[in-house]
């Protein structure tokens, strides 16, 4: 009798507490996962001492802004070129990687879709000495100095890059009804006219989304970077890095600043061009 | 009793694969074989649309790795040059040295420790947003894809500045008289563990979103009806309808851990090296191309058994619960 009422007493009160339990490990999932980049953007406008970094900040002002250094900007000029270049040659090769992987027919597809999905499965560090070790080699052997170049990085990020862009036309290509080309090519369309104006334009989003990942693995990427690039050529991501690790410069919280604005920004126009939930369904889960 | 566990789990799994009855009822159905008769031609058009990208990756995965395996065999000499002849001598270091071997060890304990923290702290959040019913679910959604979005420098940079010694979190645990003095975790393994964890957290969210968004709402509410409470609901419907998304799930965040570089390096502050870092600082400071080689190599491997040993333990635990049931 009594353990009824206490049991009937404990069943009422579960659930409200059950949800304030669960509610608040997602507060705190939220406040772990942001706080970081709060902390930064808040701490940039802050002025000081010279060199202290405070949070809260107790005085507002852009002094930090207004000394970023040249070497930053260029950094990050270099990190933009890299990621673009990488991102459009990563949907040249995905996207009719992905057209072949779910329409043809070759044998030994789930081999091939491993094989795509290989460079990120692969620890980035070991990527990176390996790509490393191959750019001497290859620098070697077709004499030229591709160790610390431009095309080096281009080409890892490019790697990297490609199975993002395949991840995201595949899961596009594979909700796709087929029928609705066969019935363009049935009405007379031409199969380059039915690929045009039926596929492309369905694929198109995967193709944004892949391209937006592709781009964004380019842009945060340290452990390749690290390896490949020349000490005058460094990556923003490296640059900061190393910077964290030798001689720390407070400037680098507003070039930080700036750039976590810009990949907020970046996001906010590819979800408007592609809406939402695309861009949630096409992936976005194991990048480093 | 291993086949017999074997061929259930496969057995039950064929039914769903093929609509039998469907198919039945729709009369024979050739289909597949019909279209690709049709336009054979535009399938090997496909094909040959993938044979550049995929000839693309064979070439660079054997390329790089097969040279820095090779690597792995040859003796440093200093100054970057390695000895033309072949030897052992790195993996017996390696394997005997008990820096090395700290090293790996340190790697799984930080790894496995921050994939548990990530699990506890991630499934709360993609269960919350699977069954909420709202806009507001896209929206937080949209929250853990953004965090994602930003590199780990600069994330790993913002928990080295809460961390610091008069830095807030100090501040407020000594403000709130939890400790006397400041609490260290810069370059200490629990200050890794929570880098890792900034790191993962994210994709762990997204990962465990799409599996809990396949387990129909109405299971949960037929077994709340009948009286079961919240706890119970989770152990014994939740958990175990997402326990093999869960199990390749968790791998995956231990993958990411093992081979993270950023936030270790970062948060370890030189103090506690993983294989990654160590990896890194043997190229970058000693300059022993084929020690790193060696050093990544033995990250690779000992990364690919313990998935290899644990999908198998996975398997022969699904294969005894289908017994069981």
């Amino acid at each position: 009798m009594k353990h009824g009422v206490l049991r009937r007493l404990s069943m009422r009160l579960e659930a409200p507490m059950g949800r304030a339990l669960i509610w608040s490990v997602v507060v705190i999932a939220f406040v772990f996962l942001y706080a970081p980049m709060i902390v930064v953007a808040g701490a940039s406008f802050s002025g000081g001492a010279h060199g202290a970094i405070e949070f809260p900040p107790t005085d507002l002002t852009l002094m930090r802004y207004r000394t970023i250094p040249v070497s930053q900007y260029r950094a990050i000029w270099f990190s933009l070129e890299l990621a673009t270049v990488s991102a459009v040659l990563s949907v040249a090769i995905g996207v009719p990687a992905a057209l072949g992987l779910v329409r043809g027919n070759l044998p030994g597809k789930a081999v091939i879709a491993a094989i795509f999905r290989a460079p990120i499965q692969i620890p980035a560090v070991v990527l990176g000495i390996t790509l490393l070790q191959l750019s001497y080699t290859a620098s070697d052997a077709l004499n030229l100095d591709l160790a610390g170049s431009f095309t080096a990085l281009v080409v890892a990020h490019t790697f990297i890059g490609t199975p993002y862009v395949i991840g995201t036309v595949t899961a596009i290509l594979q909700r796709f009804d087929r029928r609705l080309e066969e019935a363009a090519l049935s009405l007379g369309a031409s199969p380059w006219r039915g690929f045009r104006r039926v596929t492309m334009p369905v694929i198109m989003p995967g193709l944004y989304a892949g391209a937006l990942y592709a781009f964004m693995v380019s842009f945060s990427d340290v452990p390749i970077a690290i390896f490949l690039a020349a000490p005058d050529s460094a990556t923003y991501p490296v640059e900061i890095f190393q910077g964290l690790e030798q001689n720390f410069d407070p400037s680098i919280l507003a070039s930080a600043t700036l750039v976590i604005v810009f990949c907020f920004a970046l996001m906010l126009v590819v979800q408007r061009l592609i809406g939402l939930e695309t861009l949630l369904r096409t992936g976005g889960t194991g990048r480093r | 009793m291993k086949l017999t566990g074997a061929m259930q789990v496969r057995g039950q799994i064929r039914p769903r694969k093929s609509n039998g009855a469907l198919a039945r009822l729709l009369g024979p159905q050739p289909r597949r074989r019909d279209t690709t008769a049709r336009d054979g031609g535009s399938t090997l058009a496909w094909n040959i649309m993938t044979l550049p990208p995929l000839l693309l990756f064979i070439i660079m995965l054997i390329a790089s790795q097969s040279l820095f395996i090779a690597g792995s065999f040859h003796r440093d000499l200093g100054l970057g040059r390695t000895a033309a002849a072949w030897d052992l001598a790195n993996y017996v270091r390696v394997l005997t040295d008990s820096l090395y071997l700290q090293c790996l060890l340190t790697t799984i304990r930080v790894s496995a420790v921050a994939t548990l923290g990530t699990l506890l702290l991630s499934f709360p959040v993609a269960y919350v947003i699977a069954r909420m019913r709202s806009r507001w679910a896209m929206l937080l959604l949209a929250g853990i894809v953004a965090s994602t979005f930003i590199t780990i420098v600069v994330k790993a940079f913002g928990l080295m500045i809460i961390f610091a010694g008069n830095g807030i979190l100090n501040r407020v645990v000594m403000g709130l008289g939890l400790a006397s003095e400041p609490v260290k975790l810069l370059g200490t393994e629990t200050g890794v563990v929570v880098g890792l964890m900034q790191f993962t957290l994210g994709f762990a969210v997204l990962l465990l979103y799409s599996v809990l968004q396949t387990i129909p709402r109405s299971f949960e509410e037929a077994a709340q009806a009948h009286g079961a409470s919240r706890l119970r609901v989770f152990w014994r419907i939740l958990l175990p309808l997402s326990l093999p998304g869960l199990s390749v799930g968790s791998l995956m965040i231990f993958n990411m851990c093992m081979g993270a570089f950023t936030s270790a390096a970062l948060l370890g502050a030189g103090h506690v090296l993983t294989l990654p870092v160590l990896i890194q600082q043997t190229i970058m400071m000693q300059v022993k191309y084929s020690m790193a080689g060696t050093l990544a190599v033995v990250l690779l491997v000992v990364v690919l058994l313990i998935n290899l040993v644990s999908l198998f333990l996975m398997r022969r635990l699904r294969a005894a619960r289908t017994l069981i049931a």
